[in-house]
């Protein structure tokens, strides 16, 4: 009952914040956005026409007019269809969606695991060799550019001036049409082909995750090993590897998982344009490339939104989940 | 400010405030003085270019596309048979234009704002300063300056606006925080007792103590602003004109196919050096700065 009083609460006062966050995506997209009238329209049209196609999306009404027929699209989840190829923005989605949610996961877990993994390692040598190699360690995967990873990986795994072992980018073709292919070997197809593309993807985004990722894990667990308990954990004799698995982690859970949940809408939706585009996965990340490249605003529309309205459920999903695990959390302002 | 906070680091010995401690802190921190120096060296470039002293050559056609090595071309010559050294010693000015508009502006916004949601807090202004920057947060940014970009449409400083109305959000809390500490030491009280104004006790006794974070947030935001160039002129949503080593590094990733890595190596060389510079430089200012770790 408490716990349902505590959702409604999140609930609410979430209002604000998605109230913000499309106030400030019609404004910037819609209201000062583009004006679509001419590329609908094509070459010479009437004025009347343009008067009509002008009323229709709303152009000769006032703001909040405009906000609330763009609330509506949110609501409905119907942003319209792409400029450039007419296809409904919705099955856009629903087309790369699991594209980029297949690139991006082998990355998110392994770079979320092998952070929490060094910063451990670094942390329990607090001070001492192993610290110092995985702290500098860190600096220079924060301090490499993003782009030249890629291209170097892309140099080293998969051009003929390195080990030339994976294609150069693309992403799976629909088999070739065996008449008597089993289902095995079809499965088998596809688990071949999705390492042989998104390898050098996931090594790139791993190598620059990992550092930013090993620092914040290790600030945290270095603040949780200063705690009183830990020093009395200590004088009961208990082990230092046990104190650090069994409390000292326990502990530090709370704000690892937060960054790790908060950040998933954020690898999930709005892919990685950036990897995408490089590579040429056809995932969100790069059909949002092409469409800001183009202009393509409702395609835009609908990814800015849909992404930022996650988050801010994500952010209340961490809230209540901790209150199932923590009764003490209470709503306090 | 060196005023304002000896008065406030009483208890220690006269004619040592807390930037002096630092600094001597600062001093005795070898890895934190090497990246200064580097750093320096870098803004003396940038300065050499901006005056017009070198790097001036970095648009001038050559004869021969992707020159190898040579005494003449220290990196080679990129497609158009510019120099691709040139470039990059030219780059370095655009990225600190990029590094410091964006670093100055959000930090001292988000200062700003921070220290009145701080001062403020529990009432309606901080409320609304938070409601800000959570929305902010809340929309992934390279979608955001896209969606600046879309509003701005040909403004040649679209990137900038765009860095600096997400950069602010993250100074913003955590001075925040620091303001919030502050506003209940006695000197404050004592400052409301006397009927100071609220914005003069803001801007002259409260922002002060909130200066050590600003530096190291704005070196903080300096190297995310060079990086995220590189990014966005990738994607297209960046530096469009002049030379930038984001513009080097795209065009690069044509140029590694056919096996010509000049452009690739100079810019992600020039790049890796400052950023790894600054982030050191940003840890060595965290720790010297500290005044937990200062005093004691």
């Amino acid at each position: 009952m408490e716990t349902l009083q505590y959702t409604i609460r999140k609930l609410i006062y979430s209002i604000p914040l998605l109230f913000g966050v499309t106030l400030i995506a019609f404004t910037l997209m819609v209201y000062f956005g583009p004006d679509l009238t001419d590329s609908i329209l094509g070459k010479n049209p009437t004025a009347e026409q343009i008067a009509d196609v002008r009323s229709e999306l709303g152009y000769d009404a006032p703001f909040f007019v405009r906000y609330f027929m763009f609330l509506k699209e949110v609501v409905t989840f119907d942003f319209g269809s792409s400029m450039s190829s007419g296809e409904d923005v919705r099955s856009i989605l629903a087309r790369t969606v699991p594209v980029s949610f297949a690139v991006a996961l082998p990355a998110f877990i392994l770079s979320n695991l092998l952070g929490v993994g060094l910063a451990l390692l670094a942390a329990y040598h607090r001070g001492g060799f192993w610290d110092k190699f995985v702290m500098v360690f860190a600096v220079v995967g924060m301090s490499v550019s993003y782009l030249m990873i890629v291209i170097a990986f892309q140099i080293i795994f998969s051009t003929s001036y390195g080990l030339n072992w994976f294609p150069v980018q693309g992403w799976i073709d629909p088999p070739p049409d065996y008449p008597d292919a089993t289902f095995f070997e079809i499965a088998y197809y596809y688990w071949y082909n999705y390492w042989l593309y998104v390898t050098v993807p996931t090594l790139a985004s791993i190598f620059v995750a990992l550092g930013y990722n090993t620092r914040f894990f290790r600030a945290v667990i270095v603040e949780e090993l200063n705690r009183d308990y830990v020093r009395t954990a200590r004088a009961y004799g208990i082990g230092n590897g046990t104190i650090m698995l069994k409390h000292v982690l326990k502990n530090a859970l709370i704000p690892i998982a937060t960054r790790i949940i908060i950040s998933l809408p954020f690898v999930i939706i709005a892919g990685n344009l950036l990897l995408e585009k490089f590579f040429g996965i056809p995932g969100v990340g790069l059909v949002t490339y092409d469409a800001i490249t183009n202009g393509d605003l409702p395609v835009v529309k609908a990814v800015v939104t849909s992404t930022a309205i996650l988050y801010v459920f994500a952010l209340i999903l961490t809230d209540i989940a901790y209150k199932v695990i923590d009764p003490r959390i209470t709503y306090s302002k | 400010m060196d005023a304002d906070t000896t008065d406030q680091s009483s208890g220690t010995s006269a004619g040592q405030s807390l930037w002096s401690k630092s600094a001597r802190k600062f001093r005795r921190d070898r890895f934190g003085l090497a990246s200064l120096a580097i750093v320096g060296l870098y803004a003396v470039v940038a300065l050499g270019v901006w005056l017009g002293l070198w790097g001036q050559g970095w648009s001038t056609l050559g004869e021969e596309s992707f020159a190898g090595v040579s005494g003449e071309h220290w990196f080679g010559t990129n497609l158009n048979g510019q120099d691709i050294f040139q470039r990059a010693i030219a780059g370095t000015k655009t990225a600190f234009e990029v590094g410091l508009l964006v670093a100055v502006v959000s930090t001292l916004i988000g200062g700003f704002l921070g220290a009145i949601a701080g001062f403020y807090s529990g009432t309606w202004i901080d409320e609304v300063i938070m409601w800000l920057y959570g929305c902010i947060d809340a929309i992934p940014f390279y979608l955001f300056v896209a969606a600046i970009a879309f509003a701005l449409e040909g403004f040649p400083y679209a990137m900038h606006v765009a860095m600096i109305t997400t950069f602010w959000s993250s100074t913003c809390r955590i001075v925040r925080g620091e303001v919030i500490k502050i506003r209940s030491l006695e000197y404050i009280q004592a400052a409301h007792a006397i009927g100071v104004k609220p914005m003069t006790i803001i801007l002259r006794h409260v922002s002060p103590n909130t200066f050590h974070i600003l530096l190291v947030q704005g070196t903080i935001a300096f190297v995310g602003a060079i990086k995220s160039e590189v990014i966005l002129t990738f994607l297209g949503l960046g530096v469009k004109e002049g030379v930038s080593w984001g513009r080097m590094l795209t065009e690069s990733t044509q140029d590694v196919l056919r096996g010509h890595f000049g452009n690739f190596l100079a810019a992600s060389i020039f790049l890796f050096i400052l950023v790894i510079a600054f982030n050191m430089f940003a840890d060595a200012l965290q720790d010297a700065t500290d005044p937990k770790k200062i005093s004691s």
